[in-house]
């Protein structure tokens, strides 16, 4: 293979090489990031934790259960440990800078989510101060907040009676190698916001969101799925309990047509760089029709022939493709706290770099294909006398 | 008593251009001797470079035998032939038919790297060849840059550096000037005394092809005759 | 100063029409996937600010963002409404205004999966107040009555959502007597009265009142007054108004992936733009140097080239446009992040869209021919007339 040839037909077009080139940069770079935020929409689904499960409302997600339900609940015959999870809805100083809180049973939150590893404050501060949270990293970051700190919230479904926020003292920050704890997100005590309701300092009617269950190692979940329904079967609530997998599934699905929509854009940007590039490789073929009509003459193969030009579009292409990765990945990193609240477990990982280049190499090979294929079926002769 | 190098027997090519038929080649038998020069000349149109395509493995025809070198042509596959082109044939074309992107030394390289043989090997056998052709100098030029005397040299190297049997020429002078035109047949000539390459040069300059040890006149694809020649001393007339 | 004639640019586009075909439609795809989205984003801008009215008020909790946080225990509408002068009156002579559930119920889907679906629980005063806007294929529930009216966008979305059919919340059967057509989001919903609905999930508040407000009613001051009101507080705002809020997230991100894709694929597009002008103008160098011979000035040169991309990308135009116009009126769902409910709506292809559509293909043409056509038209003639 005259791989000095490929160089040099590249290097005597520079601007087209470097056009083809930019525009397979540009290509990647979207098709890498639009892949991380597909991706990264399963990422929660398929690390979830096999052996925990939710207790949910069968008939919405905005429907409380009872308190009287957790006794219940770790009664069932293969339930460990339950843990409260109730959304608080509130946000800081203004609706824009929304994040999720959760009401929880501080000493089971910590038993269940091994996960979480605490890198600042102490839990213990947290499960022994009523008003105190633990907060993720992310949201640490966000909103500079250390521990120690008191930071008000105003709570959307929990309004204080008093127009005040809620205040919450930060014992401790948190942060997960598991896309299965959000990092962008708040726990404080479930009794705190219970106790307010009792007291009258909240006019709502006190409930439990989900609970979390965590069962005995070697059990059949199914089956302690269908023992917890069964036992709320004739309400007050009606509940649904799934495999976490399956919870965090509903979220995705509610996504709707968007992952279909963005996956069908990805389509369209790589059938528009696959006729650019297509149409850069058609004209370098057809200029050196007359080349290898020389090449052919001097003994050089078919073969050759066909790999010359496949290798320089699979050249130009996988140069493209390389920086296009380099840049998605860099530009991902950058953009990861923005788009991580949105896309939690959002990452340029290395599956996406392959994807990238893989994707890029295969537009090159797919774009140098047809002119190769013709260059190799000309008769020498003709060839040769095609115009200089 | 010289070997055949080259025999044909009965060939015949028609093309056919929008239903009309054009017999170019009319059962042409011909045989070449190992080590001469020959020259082919006839009208236009009476199949001289078609004859040349043909034993240089770049065309087939459509009925006949090409044994070429030792070997039947036209039963060879195109990947067969291109190998066979390789180690057999060198050309030089009218047009020069040089890589534009690639300097002269490359040029010559080129054919090279069909052979089994490292890159050092490689560019000493290109130099080499370039010196013969008095470019030793011109080697990092790119075609442009040289005038087509110069160029049509380059070409000649390449087309011997592969140690061919065979040199095939189509009108190796036709956009030459007259010193160029010198030089040009005179490395010929050289390449067929000295290295004993046979040479077979299409040309219908008639002081071209008293270069040459044979003329063959071919005529309506047919053979017309062949004269055995004296080589006048290139440069001699005038 | 003479021009060179259009006929000359058609001609070569025609001579090289695998090219021009292959950058006409890398244009075209282009300009599709910014059409779509821009479409996308008319279509769920047209459903909710469109058929948001001006003189309907909704009465909220202070701190709600969405009907979903908010919520007036019963005794408290009666007084907001009656503390609040500024509501119209009805037929009867009563003040007209309406008291709403609301709440996102867990349905399947017909095509597998679960979905929130919007439930809202209305009083008569709802009908009176949103009049002609509503229509009812089919009986309006009775009053107290276990009957629904079920949207048109639901129909074919999830099982049941037929007249004559059932659907079971919670634990309750529901009737459905009519199909109710809106161009708005209520056509995604379920209605029932507010009442048997309260009782069926187990909620006994309203989660916002609307009414009908007299003409000239300063929104701002009335809100002001009552956000601080002792008894029952509450934010107003006009139906509108909350609804262009509500979709103001899901329209920026949509406007935003829009602007990021189109400038990402623009420059992909340019760049193959700019490869087949330079091909053109090589190929032409012949052309060129006689035109410039005989007297065309390099400017004409010059225009005549960046006519040619002009051509180019109007026709690439045409082409993404062609792609998008089928998309008009499809229908497509996701989830209102704000509510947590499943909205449908269509692509809306207005002529405003085309036309960007094709400006936005011009320039991308006229970036990429800018460069070559300069090329052009600095030719040297005597060398230019040389090259064969």
């Amino acid at each position: 293979m005259p791989w000095r040839l490929v160089w040099r037909y590249l290097a005597a077009h520079p601007f087209r090489s470097l056009f083809t080139m930019m525009s397979m940069v540009a290509a990647t770079f979207l098709l890498c990031l639009l892949q991380a935020l597909l991706a990264s929409l399963d990422v929660a689904v398929l690390n979830a934790a096999k052996n925990r499960l939710i207790v949910q409302s069968a008939v919405s997600l905005f429907v409380t259960l009872p308190h009287s339900y957790q006794g219940k609940i770790e009664a069932v015959d293969g339930v460990e440990d339950t843990c409260k999870w109730t959304w608080f809805g509130g946000y800081y100083q203004d609706p824009e800078n929304f994040f999720a809180q959760f009401g929880a049973d501080p000493g089971s939150l910590r038993r269940m989510y091994p996960e979480m590893e605490i890198i600042e404050g102490s839990y213990e501060e947290f499960e022994r101060k009523r008003t105190g949270c633990v907060i993720g990293d992310l949201v640490a970051q966000r909103f500079s907040w250390e521990v120690g700190q008191t930071v008000p919230l105003i709570g959307t479904i929990y309004p204080r009676v008093d127009r005040k926020p809620w205040e919450y003292e930060i014992c401790a920050i948190y942060t997960s190698n598991a896309a299965t704890l959000d990092r962008n997100t708040m726990f404080f005590h479930h009794d705190y916001l219970d106790e307010s309701i009792d007291s009258g300092s909240v006019e709502t009617i006190k409930g439990v969101g989900v609970y979390a269950a965590a069962i005995t190692p070697g059990v059949e979940p199914t089956r302690v799925m269908a023992d917890i329904d069964a036992l709320f079967e004739n309400g007050p609530q009606v509940v649904q309990t799934t495999t976490e997998a399956e919870f965090n599934r509903q979220f995705v699905s509610m996504l709707g047509n968007v992952p279909a929509l963005l996956s069908s854009i990805g389509a369209s940007v790589l059938f528009a760089i696959l006729l650019a590039t297509l149409n850069t490789m058609i004209m370098a073929g057809r200029e050196r029709t007359h080349h290898i009509g020389i090449l052919k003459a001097l003994g050089f193969g078919d073969g050759t022939v066909f790999g010359l030009l496949i290798a320089e579009s699979m050249l130009v292409c996988a140069l493209g493709g390389a920086l296009g990765v380099f840049f998605a990945t860099g530009i991902g990193k950058a953009l990861e706290p923005f788009l991580i609240s949105m896309f939690p477990g959002f990452a340029i990982l290395p599956e996406t770099q392959v994807f990238g280049l893989a994707l890029a190499a295969s537009v090159g090979l797919l774009a140098g294909i047809l002119p190769a294929w013709q260059a190799m079926r000309l008769r020498p002769v003709d060839a040769l006398r095609a115009e200089v | 008593m010289a070997e055949n190098l080259i025999e044909v027997r009965g060939v015949t090519r028609v093309y056919r251009r929008g239903g009309e038929e054009l017999v170019v080649l009319d059962g042409l038998d011909l045989q070449m001797e190992r080590g001469s020069f020959y020259a082919l000349m006839g009208p236009s149109g009476s199949g001289k470079t078609t004859l040349l395509n043909m034993i240089g493995g770049l065309d087939r025809p459509d009925a006949g035998d090409l044994l070429v070198a030792g070997e039947l042509l036209n039963v060879l596959s195109n990947a067969e032939l291109a190998r066979w082109r390789a180690d057999n044939v060198g050309f030089v074309f009218q047009g020069f038919n040089l890589i534009p992107v690639l300097s002269a030394v490359q040029n010559v390289e080129l054919p090279l790297l069909l052979a089994p043989l490292s890159r050092k090997e490689r560019r000493e056998r290109a130099e080499y060849a370039l010196e013969l052709v008095g470019l030793a100098d011109r080697g990092d030029h790119r075609p442009k840059q040289l005038s087509g005397g110069q160029e049509q040299r380059v070409a000649i190297a390449r087309a011997f550096v592969t140690d061919p049997t065979l040199i095939l020429a189509d009108e190796p002078t036709g956009d030459l000037d007259r010193a160029s035109t010198e030089q040009v047949l005179e490395l010929l000539a050289e390449l067929n005394e000295k290295l004993d390459k046979t040479i077979l040069m299409v040309t219908h300059d008639p002081h071209a092809a008293e270069s040459a040890g044979y003329i063959v006149h071919l005529e309506k694809g047919k053979l017309g005759s062949i004269e055995r020649n004296t080589p006048a001393p290139v440069g001699a007339e005038e | 100063m003479t021009g060179v004639p259009l006929s000359y640019n058609v001609r070569s586009l025609m001579v090289r029409r695998t090219s021009t075909l292959l950058t006409v439609i890398g244009i075209g795809a282009t300009v599709a996937v910014l059409t779509g989205i821009l479409s996308l984003r008319q279509g769920f801008a047209q459903l909710f600010e469109a058929s948001g009215r001006e003189d309907i008020a909704v009465f909220m909790r202070p701190g709600a963002t969405s009907e979903g946080e908010s919520a007036f225990p019963r005794d408290r509408v009666d007084i907001l409404v009656k503390s609040t002068p500024e509501i119209d009156e009805g037929p009867d002579g009563r003040p007209l205004a309406s008291a709403e559930t609301f709440l996102a119920v867990r349905m399947r889907k017909l095509d597998g999966g679960e979905t929130n679906i919007p439930i809202r629980g209305v009083q008569p005063a709802t009908f009176v107040l949103r009049g002609d806007d509503l229509e009812i294929e089919g009986e309006r529930p009775t009053p107290g009555s276990d009957e629904v009216l079920v949207g048109r966008a639901l129909t074919t979305r999830v099982p049941g959502a037929r007249v004559g059919e059932v659907i079971v919340l919670n634990t309750t059967p529901f009737r459905v007597v009519g199909i109710l057509d809106h161009g708005g989001p209520f056509a995604s919903e379920i209605w029932g009265d507010a009442d048997r609905m309260m009782a069926a999930l187990e909620r006994p508040v309203f989660n916002r009142v609307i009414a009908r407000m007299r003409p000239g009613t300063d929104m701002e001051a009335l809100s002001k007054r009552l956000e601080n009101d002792k008894q029952v507080p509450a934010i107003v705002t006009t139906e509108r108004e909350y609804l262009s809020g509500q979709t103001a997230f899901l329209s920026n991100m949509l406007l935003g992936l829009g602007a990021i894709l189109g400038m990402v694929m623009g420059v992909g597009a340019v760049f193959a733009g700019v490869n087949t002008m330079l091909a053109s103008v090589a190929a032409r160098t012949h052309e060129i140097g006689v035109l410039l011979s005989i007297g065309f000035r390099p400017l004409s040169i010059f225009l005549a080239f960046v006519r040619e991309s002009l051509l180019l990308g109007f026709l690439g135009g045409v082409i993404g446009v062609l792609i998008t116009i089928p998309l008009d009126g499809i229908r497509t769902g996701t989830t209102n992040f704000q509510t947590f409910t499943e909205i449908a709506f269509a692509f809306r292809v207005t002529p405003g869209i085309l036309v960007t559509a094709i400006l936005f293909a011009m320039l991308l043409g006229l970036v990429g021919g800018a460069w070559p056509a300069w090329r052009a038209a600095r030719m040297d003639p005597t060398e230019a007339i040389r090259h064969v």
